[in-house]
């Protein structure tokens, strides 16, 4: 692209910024989680919806590149790519968000959170690893990414069991270990989403799900 | 692909200006009523591979060609006459080009005054049928005796269009043929392509790769006499495997 500077650049210092909410809202949300602490739900409001203009902005610009350049090959796929990792950023600040509804409906005192919390931090994780691998092409990173989203499925599935057959936690706790443990999953699919993006923009070629 | 839908295949072609060697061994095979793209910078050998298609490029002194095309499996250099080539595939030149002193109607029937013996009313017929079929009835209609040449560009270059249809072309050959139009003419022009599709094999020549992505199916690329990439265009503009290719619709080089 002729012009690589004023959009590629723009494009991605946007999502750099998207990639800075969603990880200070991380930090927050896990140590909320944690600690059971209410109170965090606007904050994490107002994170959502700073993401999704900036999420419009992504969007605005890709399509001026589209509009002014009519990219191909690499370059085509760069703006394509930029536009779906901004919509997952977006989806993953509203994960966060979900979780501090999920903290606010609950009475969450006494509960054991810790398989959840160290489901949310590999999450957390492997939403920077994607970022980080989408910033410098590395179809590496990326390829680590995808093959943890296995270990939080188990992991998911793991709360679940955990929960269904407890007897002695109370209502709340089970459903806020369960509904949290729902919502950190799609988080993680949503940084495998990235990174398949990231394969594609490298190589051309698209994951075959068949 | 199997033979069946083959429309054109090309295989080992060279050609030669003197002894300056502008095709090098080019191999590929044309489905029917396909649109395809040659792209590629200013002298990789586009317009000498279409030429070499109907046997233009043999009509320059000096100008040699090696290697096979065969056309609905025939040799067109050793199994066809040059006139019966060039009947069966037509050419569209990068600037309009109609005859000044003929009518537009005329225009569109010359090159079948020359094979055939239609009578005036067959003529004007065909006329008619090939200015619908390039959508140029309906604005010239009512000045079928005026001069070719009275026509804007862009009307000129469908009335061409015209004229190589008349002939029932198998193939058409299209050499940069928006080059000189503007905008509108031009998405006229594309339009009529891809419609012609719907009967003939269409092969265009285009500096533009963008118009090469709207209008065709599959995509050459070409660089210093060789063939570099050819695929089907999705592909070609989406992940293409050359990096040459790459840097050329990227516009790093070309």
């Amino acid at each position: 692209m002729i012009n690589e500077v004023e959009y590629v650049v723009k494009i991605n210092s946007e999502i750099k910024s998207m990639l800075k909410i969603v990880e200070d809202l991380g930090e927050n949300v896990q140590v909320a989680l944690e600690n059971g602490r209410k109170g965090m739900k606007d904050a994490a409001f107002e994170a959502s919806v700073e993401i999704q203009h900036r999420e419009e902005e992504v969007t605005d610009l890709c399509v001026g590149s589209l509009i002014r350049y009519q990219p191909f090959a690499s370059d085509l796929r760069s703006v394509t790519v930029a536009l779906k990792v901004a919509y997952d950023l977006s989806r993953i600040c509203r994960y966060l968000y979900n979780i501090t509804e999920v903290l606010e409906e609950f009475d969450v005192n006494g509960c054991d959170v810790s398989d959840v919390s160290a489901l949310l931090k590999d999450a957390r994780s492997m939403v920077s690893l994607s970022l980080q691998a989408y910033f410098t092409k590395d179809r590496s990173l990326a390829s680590d990414v995808i093959k943890r989203d296995n270990s939080i499925d188990e992991r998911y599935r793991m709360v679940l069991s955990t929960q269904r057959k407890s007897s002695s936690e109370k209502g709340d706790c089970i459903l806020l270990n369960g509904l949290s443990a729902r919502i950190i999953e799609r988080m993680a699919d949503h940084a495998c989403y990235i990174s398949n993006e990231t394969a594609y923009l490298v190589t051309g070629r698209r994951r075959s799900y068949r | 692909m199997t033979n069946d839908s083959v429309k054109l295949d090309i295989l080992k072609l060279d050609a030669w200006f003197g002894d300056k060697q502008a095709l090098k061994g080019i191999s590929l095979r044309i489905k029917p009523k396909t649109v395809t793209a040659v792209i590629g910078p200013s002298g990789c050998g586009k317009s000498t591979f279409i030429r070499c298609i109907n046997r233009m490029h043999e009509l320059t002194p000096g100008n040699k060609v090696a290697g096979t095309i065969l056309l609905d499996g025939a040799d067109i250099y050793n199994d066809m006459d040059s006139m019966d080539v060039r009947r069966k595939v037509g050419m569209v030149f990068q600037k309009p080009n109609p005859f000044p002193n003929m009518s537009i109607a005329d225009n569109v029937v010359a090159g079948l005054k020359l094979i055939d013996a239609a009578d005036k009313k067959e003529l004007e017929e065909m006329a008619k049928e090939n200015l619908k079929a390039v959508g140029l009835w309906k604005e010239v209609e009512n000045d079928l005796k005026k001069s070719g040449a009275s026509l804007s560009g862009g009307q000129q270059q469908r009335l061409c269009i015209a004229r190589a249809l008349a002939m029932r072309p198998e193939i058409i050959l299209m050499d940069e043929p928006t080059s000189a139009l503007d905008p509108a003419s031009t998405a006229k022009i594309e339009e009529l392509v891809k419609a012609l599709k719907t009967e003939t094999t269409v092969i265009i020549i285009t500096h533009n790769v963008q118009q090469a992505a709207r209008i065709s199916d599959m995509t050459a690329f070409f660089y210093l006499g060789e063939l570099i990439e050819y695929d089907e265009t999705r592909s070609i503009f989406e992940s293409p495997k050359s990096p040459l290719t790459e840097r050329y619709i990227t516009g790093r080089f070309g």
